[in-house]
């Protein structure tokens, strides 16, 4: 099995700080922390940290140009532990070469902005934050790296001691759901929480307060299927691909006969009989003539949330954003069913 | 800023400005209630969320609606 090995300026040797500028480097043979991988280490590649960090993109075509000549089995790079850059260089390196098709694995403390570089592409086994742990690292790393060059099939990441890299992979399993929530749910009483999906959501912080309501734009948006009576756009009752927009300027209410929810997942008696209980435009417009509110925006954005995949949502909440901090709206009524 | 009966949900979702709305199929108003009581319902859940737009919040804050 052949094997290629990444490394900084300082664990190949060439020297501390005063050497991180060093361009990218070739070198025959194991250096370093790679003569203790036990691995047939066929070529050291090495960079600078700050060389990589300025350098992206010069630094990535030498590498990669290395590795297309060698064509190694499998590319290990690190450990780099808790070290910002050099983890950097190290999975964006590593994620690079397996988008190429050579299977990389990384060794890294889970914090390491590197852990997200390498995207899931790269295996990132996990390591202590500084050099003492070198010796459990190096093991690890290899064993990984012995199977993916071999192309055997890698288990989970906590049978194999990588961090888990956002990938789902559809599985046979030997009981049935309901076996496993139950057996799951008992794990929990016990005070053992476990999950079979590991829950991926955006996390940002609350924006700061509106400053003057009085003087901003508010706009109204809703995921309630809310749309012109006879849905002329066909907003899918489920599983809606798009969202719309529609004017409401001079509006000074939904009315019932004039706007409808086409919710395929619930009962909009009470929605269509007052649209404004979904998207609430008339109390908004008096708020707006009291001096309460600056102005309501002249359109209402809606889509349809039922059954709409959290990624479609996020797409749907990134355009709509766009369009209405163009429209200098500095407020958002946005109303969930 | 979010207006919706399943602040639960909201909150597990990243969520940061949450106001609890009436219900899930009508979350600014209440059908069982006289048009005029309606109303006046919708304007303080509306009332409510812009205060919440004017005040400065931790991640995940919930505010209900006061009678």
């Amino acid at each position: 099995m052949k094997v290629v090995h990444y490394l900084n300026q300082f664990f190949a040797g060439l020297g501390g700080e005063e050497a991180a500028d060093s361009p990218p480097t070739r070198l025959e043979g194991p250096v370093g922390p790679g003569r203790g991988l036990g691995l047939d280490v066929a070529v050291t590649l090495v960079c600078g940290d700050n060389f990589f960090g300025e350098h992206e993109d010069e630094a990535l075509i030498q590498l990669l140009g290395w590795l297309d000549e060698e064509q190694p089995d499998v590319l290990v790079c690190g450990p780099s532990f808790g070290s910002g850059r050099y983890g950097y260089a190290c999975g964006t390196l590593g994620r690079e070469a397996a988008r190429r098709g050579t299977p990389a694995v990384c060794g890294m403390d889970p914090e390491n902005p590197g852990v997200l570089a390498a995207e899931g592409a790269a295996y990132v086994v996990r390591t202590e934050a500084t050099v003492t742990g070198m010796r459990q690292a190096l093991p690890k790393m290899a064993g990984l790296a012995r199977r993916l060059g071999a192309a055997e099939r890698i288990g989970l990441p906590e049978e194999e001691g990588y961090l888990p890299r956002g990938l789902r992979r559809n599985e046979f399993a030997e009981e049935t759901g309901a076996a496993r929530a139950i057996e799951m749910l008992l794990r929990k009483l016990a005070g053992r929480v476990s999950s079979e999906i590991e829950s991926k959501l955006d996390r940002v912080f609350p924006p700061a307060p509106v400053p003057d309501l009085a003087r901003a734009k508010l706009a109204l948006v809703t995921e309630a299927g809310c749309v012109p009576q006879g849905n002329p756009d066909r907003l899918p009752s489920t599983r809606a691909g798009a969202w719309f927009r529609y004017p409401v300027g001079g509006l000074s209410g939904l009315s019932g006969g004039s706007y409808e929810s086409i919710h395929g997942g619930f009962d909009p008696t009470a929605a269509n009989a007052d649209p404004n209980r979904l998207v609430p435009l008339d109390v908004a417009r008096q708020l707006e003539e009291e001096g309460r509110i600056g102005a309501i925006h002249d359109f209402f954005y809606t889509t349809m949330g039922n059954g709409t995949p959290v990624a479609t949502a996020a797409k749907f909440g990134r355009e709509i954003g766009e369009e209405l901090k163009e429209a200098g709206i500095e407020a958002v009524l946005l109303s969930g069913t | 800023m979010f207006v919706t009966a399943l602040p639960t949900i909201a909150v597990m979702i990243g969520a940061n400005r949450i106001v609890e709305g009436v219900a899930i199929t009508h979350p600014f108003g209440d059908p069982a209630q006289s048009p005029a009581g309606e109303l006046a319902l919708r304007r303080r859940i509306v009332q409510r969320a812009l205060e919440m737009l004017e005040t400065d919040v931790d991640p995940n804050t919930v505010w209900q609606v006061g009678p």
